[in-house]
């Protein structure tokens, strides 16, 4: 347990087994865990709950992944919230593209379980 | 006036005038002669002597005349007649030359000029005729040879007119109903792409540019691969050129290529994401499993997953490889782009930095051109500016305007619809995914946003890489002619030459002087070889003493890294392999590379022809038969930097040898062993020379 503790995270994944594994990781560094498994949903959660931290998947149905990084960005009420984008496909223009829209990180999947703690963690860190 | 008047009528008031001058002169000294005797009875007598003298003037003045007349007057009228019948009408009828006696030389004068003249127009229309029947027979031969090419070939007007087309062009862009001459290209090919090729080639205002482009038949949707070069002849300097198309069918390729591509796509989209899943999920449980089936078991996924991973990403570098693209400069990219844009009505600032893309320019055009478009509509078109810049490792359009961002799900359905792109079926979204990348909003300065677009190949335009030389070489000639007939017996125009020149480092080849530079060139059926050119610097293995740099200009800097004589001489032995070797002074030149043979590997046993022989046979011994007096008096000017270099000498030898070789034949030696015979009694000059 350390001082990010009472942080919290958003999941935004369509996908329920990796949802539930980064539940898990998640929780098991302490974290408060909200997830939405929709594009639609991620928006109005993300301005109701204001987490600390949202954990974006790229690809998700109706709503892409860029469109909510670029909406969280644009809102300057979101500006405190930090977005970490995850894809399968995370080819350089892809990152790029990501970085563009205003992505505080970006992780291609598969990660390194130590790696995304990590960059979790950094972004956190960078937030308080 | 009196020069509209005939010859003959001129003569004839030529001896009136004498006649009446001399009645006058007649009538006047009797006169003053009777007055000067002042008696009046000597009056008859006086009357009696200018009649009787009258009539003898007027008598003679007639007869001369009527000599004349006949003689002189109309021999002229008639020798002039014939002439001009033979000059303009190209009459058979000869000057009669018993009319034309009293006329002297003229009358034989005028019939040798005409016998001249006649000579020369039979000469000249044989030659016509045999000129007209060898271009006819090369062209049925150029035409059977671009019948049988693989690829369609269209050559097209300035105005888009087909001018020429082979029969795989037809089959290729009028399935069904054959191309026709005179016709616009556009009515069997989309306009588009050839017409922003043709743009962006004469903007490149490169001899040697060719573009790739892709475009479709207007109907039955053929996709073809097609290369554009522009046509520059010589006679149509100035005007704009027409190109050449060669054109081959890719419809199959690129359904076999996009159907592999959607399986493939389809495979990684399906394949990826579990197995980074399975991986994240093993991952997240890895560490309170602890068991070594745990380890093995994350280790595998691990492997699996990696692999994968790596599969996907050597998937996406590769994804636009296939399709066909051409080396486009960014500033013809962005006329094209401006042009577009002005004709769509859009104002934009549109610049480019000087780089090469690998892109598809038609289709990026009409892509960029679209966004510029919907952009204005959008609102956000104020103060729009189009870059093209270096974004390494290859280049990014970027787009800006005065405004807020776009939202990136408004690009993500514009790049959904169909685009004017020459192909069925293409959106913004088709033209990304065949150059393997994407298009976001960019933050911009201050008050401003963007879009980019980046392009995953360019380079800096200044280093060009070299265009191989590509012009066709041939002399259909050779194939008819009789290739075992003895070199003796060959005539002088039949036969292959290679005339040579080299440049070395003293004059005394046995005592060590050695050759530092050799050029030669090839003429075949009387015509120089154009593209057929051997230059070589020779390191002489020695130091290359001042005086002979002064000379030909070759230092030993210049030939550090050059090949050897061995290596130099076996190139240019298989250069003038089956020739006749031609050189001024050729024992000179050939002495230095036949000291060599051992080493080269061959030998020089060429036949061998001298210009310096063939000089003195056509001028006669007495004459100076150095290399510039001999182009001195043939009118062939050595600029003054070419002299004493191997090809200057080479090009001012051969130049010299084509206006020897009719020269020998109008003295009646037309064979190689005739001309041997008679170089033999002129062999004693060589010694003199050089």
């Amino acid at each position: 347990m350390h001082d990010d503790a009472a942080r919290s995270v958003l999941i935004v994944e369509d996908e329920d087994n990796i949802a539930l594994a980064l539940e898990h990781l998640m929780r098991r560094e302490g974290y408060r865990l909200a997830r939405v498994a929709s594009g639609a949903d991620a928006l109005p959660a993300i301005r109701r709950d204001r987490p600390d931290l949202v954990l974006l998947d790229v690809m998700l149905p109706e709503v892409s992944g860029y469109e909510i990084c670029q909406a969280v960005r644009l809102d300057p009420e979101l500006k405190a919230v930090k977005v970490l984008m995850m894809t399968a496909r995370g080819n350089q223009m892809e990152r790029r593209k990501g970085l563009a829209l205003g992505a505080d990180g970006f992780i291609s999947k598969p990660f390194d379980v130590a790696d995304l703690k990590s960059e979790v963690r950094r972004l956190l860190a960078d937030s308080s | 006036m009196f020069r509209r008047l005939s010859l003959r009528l001129r003569v004839f008031l030529f001896f009136a005038l004498v006649a009446l001058g001399g009645e006058a002169a007649i009538g006047l000294g009797l006169y003053l002669g009777y007055r000067r005797l002042g008696d009046p009875e000597a009056l008859s007598a006086f009357v009696f002597a200018g009649a009787v003298a009258g009539f003898a003037v007027l008598g003679l003045a007639a007869w001369v005349w009527l000599l004349f007349d006949e003689n002189v007057a109309k021999a002229i009228e008639a020798l002039s007649a014939r002439l001009r019948a033979r000059a303009h009408a190209d009459a058979e009828t000869k000057v009669d030359e018993a009319r034309a006696k009293y006329l002297g030389d003229l009358a034989p004068a005028a019939a040798a000029v005409t016998e001249s003249l006649s000579e020369t127009r039979s000469a000249l229309a044989e030659a016509v005729g045999r000129e007209t029947k060898r271009l006819a027979t090369e062209k049925a031969r150029l035409a059977a040879l671009l019948a049988d090419v693989p690829e369609g070939v269209l050559l097209c007007s300035p105005e888009h007119q087909i001018v020429f087309y082979n029969g795989h062009a037809a089959e290729l862009i009028g399935p069904g109903h054959a191309p026709g001459l005179d016709r616009k290209v556009f009515d069997y090919l989309r306009a588009g792409p050839i017409a922003h090729a043709y743009e962006r080639l004469l903007a490149a205002d490169a001899a040697d540019a060719a573009s790739d482009l892709l475009c479709a038949t207007a109907e039955g949707g053929r996709v073809l691969s097609a290369r554009m070069r522009l046509l520059r002849l010589p006679e149509e300097e100035g005007g704009y050129p027409g190109y050449v198309l060669t054109l081959r069918d890719v419809t199959a390729d690129l359904a076999v290529h996009a159907g592999r591509e959607r399986l493939l796509e389809e495979i990684f989209d399906r394949v990826r994401r579990p197995a980074a899943n399975l991986q994240t999920v093993v991952g997240v449980l890895g560490p309170e499993g602890g068991g070594a089936l745990d380890a093995a078991l994350a280790g595998e996924v691990k492997a699996l997953a990696g692999a994968i991973t790596e599969l996907g990403r050597r998937y996406d570098e590769s994804r636009a490889s296939w399709w066909p693209m051409s080396e486009t400069r960014a500033r013809d990219l962005a006329d094209g782009l401006s042009a577009r844009l002005a004709a769509l009505g859009v104002a934009a600032e549109v610049g480019a930095e000087r780089l090469m893309l690998r892109c598809g320019a038609f289709e990026l055009v009409a892509l960029v051109s679209m966004l510029a478009l919907r952009l204005r509509e959008e609102g956000r078109g104020e103060g729009l500016r189009i870059a093209i810049r270096a974004d390494p490792p290859g280049a990014a359009i970027e787009l800006t305007w005065a405004g807020e961002a776009l939202p990136v799900a408004l690009l993500d359905r514009w790049l959904e619809a169909p685009l004017e792109a020459g192909l069925a079926d293409v959106t913004g979204r088709t033209v990304l995914h065949m150059h393997g990348t994407e298009c976001w909003p960019e933050p911009a300065a201050e008050g401003r946003a963007g879009l980019l677009l980046p392009i995953r190949s360019a380079r800096p335009s200044a280093t060009p890489p070299h265009p191989a030389p590509r012009s066709a070489v041939y002399d259909f000639d050779l194939l008819s002619r009789a290739r075992t007939e003895a070199v003796a017996e060959r005539r002088l125009l039949d036969l292959t030459y290679v005339i040579f020149d080299t440049e070395t480092t003293g004059l005394l080849p046995g005592q060590g002087d050695e050759i530092v530079q050799i050029a030669a060139l090839r003429c075949v059926n009387g015509k120089l070889v154009e593209g057929e050119a051997f230059e070589t610097l020779v390191d002489p293995g020695r130091r290359i003493p001042a005086a002979a740099t002064a000379v030909h200009g070759v230092t030993e800097a210049m030939v550090a890294g050059a090949p050897t004589i061995d290596v130099a001489g076996l190139r240019f032995h298989k250069f003038a392999a089956g020739a006749v070797l031609v050189a001024h002074n050729a024992p000179f030149d050939l002495e230095f590379l036949r000291r060599h043979e051992a080493g080269i590997g061959r030998r020089f046993d060429h036949p061998v022809l001298d210009t310096v022989l063939l000089s003195a046979a056509v001028f006669g011994s007495h004459e100076t038969h150095t290399l510039d007096a001999l182009c001195e008096r043939l009118g062939i000017a050595i600029p003054e930097a070419a002299r004493h270099t191997a090809m200057g000498d080479t090009v001012a030898t051969a130049e010299a040898f084509l206006k020897l070789l009719p020269m020998l034949a109008a003295r009646g030696i037309e064979t190689f062993g005739a001309l041997v015979a008679e170089l033999k009694k002129h062999s004693r000059l060589l010694k003199d020379l050089n």
